[in-house]
């Protein structure tokens, strides 16, 4: 089972898709909400390069925004 | 020749106009066919939408839910193709009827539909600077999404670019965070309504900067300012801030269509507001990527009924002297 981290905002609708994806999916993930934790921000902040949420890790590949097609690409499933 | 299928209508889009227009349409039994890239529409990114009526809160998310929800119940009756994007509008001249036109719609999964009547619903989407800098740094401090990134910058300076509703509230989802909040307005007065004005004037964290012209967004790796001629004056000057955000309204989605139905000099698609018609016999409209002067879910929703109930009765009526 591969290892995913979500840094997200509670605000942030596109995070709540993209947790949302992976719960129909039942692919378990760590999620960190970035709006209260300074040191997971930064984390996210040097793990993608930009400033913006979601921030997904999917075992070290980084996307940024809930991008469907990329998520599936790096999670293996097929389309 | 790639597969075709007949429907009655063809729906191009997933918010509240093009989600109304499939329920009527399923309601008349009209073979229906709605494309979208999602469902939704722009207030998908809103955190809490207060005027959507008959809820009092709700979220984007959830109200984008809702709408799926509901045109999937009418699966019998309306085809759904999700996160398909159209590419090309064809008019092809009907063997039924002399003069009167069938549409071919193309989308990027290589699908072709053929239908007798369409409804553009594809919305608009978020304008853009145009400025250097801005498409580099997009992601890296250029925000198009308040609601989203507000908190990431937290004990920074930020610009926000447009003085409607949109920047005004922009401005309000960053002020729990940022340090400063320097608000940029191209004319001398703000556009937004004045209960967030005076919410952003009390608040001590923010500069209102009038007649201001966004120049460039200045940084390297990351936005480091914003450079801006103030017209008043001539003069170029610089903001120094980590954050810009923009929200300077939207544009109408309708470069594809641009050679089937007559758009205004803004690119919308100009619609008789009794029936959603169009410039082309046959081609409907409804929502933001219209005329209509006011930008709102529930006029959207309305207007594609409107249109979809005059489309019936033209898809019925049609060829008949």
């Amino acid at each position: 089972m591969k290892k995913i981290l979500i840094y997200s905002t509670p605000t942030c609708q596109y995070c709540k898709m993209a947790k949302e994806y992976f719960t129909k999916n039942n692919i378990p993930y760590e999620d960190f909400n970035v709006a209260v934790d300074d040191a997971k921000r930064e984390e996210a902040l040097k793990k993608s390069q930009q400033i913006g949420v979601p921030v997904i890790d999917i075992d070290g590949e980084i996307i940024v925004g809930f991008n469907r097609s990329e998520i599936d690409r790096a999670l293996g499933l097929k389309k | 020749m790639p597969i075709q299928k007949m429907y009655d209508y063809i729906i191009i889009g997933g918010g509240p106009a093009g989600v109304a227009a499939g329920v009527y349409s399923a309601r008349k039994r009209l073979k229906t066919l709605l494309v979208t890239e999602s469902f939704g529409g722009q207030s998908i990114v809103s955190a809490d939408i207060q005027n959507w009526i008959g809820d009092k809160h709700i979220s984007g998310f959830d109200l984008a839910k809702k709408m799926e929800d509901h045109i999937t119940s009418y699966s019998d009756i309306v085809d759904i193709k999700l996160g398909e994007k159209v590419v090309s509008i064809k008019k092809i001249a009907s063997k039924e009827f002399p003069g009167i036109y069938d549409f071919e719609v193309s989308t990027d999964a290589g699908g072709t539909y053929v239908g007798k009547a369409l409804m553009l619903a594809c919305g608009a989407r978020r304008r853009k600077l145009g400025v250097p800098g801005e498409k580099e740094l997009d992601g890296k401090g250029v925000a198009y999404c308040s609601t989203c990134d507000a908190p990431l910058f937290s004990g920074k300076d930020v610009v926000v670019v447009g003085g409607g509703n949109a920047g005004l509230e922009a401005a309000v989802d960053l002020l729990p965070y940022a340090t400063k909040i320097y608000l940029l307005e191209f004319s001398d007065s703000l556009k937004g309504d004045p209960v967030t004005q005076e919410k952003i004037r009390t608040s001590g964290k923010a500069e209102i900067i009038f007649n201001a012209q966004s120049k460039e967004v200045v940084g390297d790796k990351f936005v480091s300012g914003l450079k801006y001629l103030d017209r008043k004056t001539n003069e170029e000057k610089t903001l120094k801030a980590e954050g810009v955000f923009v929200e300077i309204g939207s544009v109408p989605n309708s470069e594809m269509v641009k050679d089937l139905v007559s758009l205004d000099k803004y690119g919308q698609v100009i619609i008789d507001s009794k029936h959603g018609t169009t410039s082309a016999l046959g081609i409907f409209a409804a929502g933001d990527i219209t005329d209509d002067p006011y930008k709102q879910n529930n006029i959207s929703a309305g207007d594609a009924v409107k249109a979809t109930l005059a489309a019936y009765s033209y898809i019925l009526n049609r060829g008949k002297k």
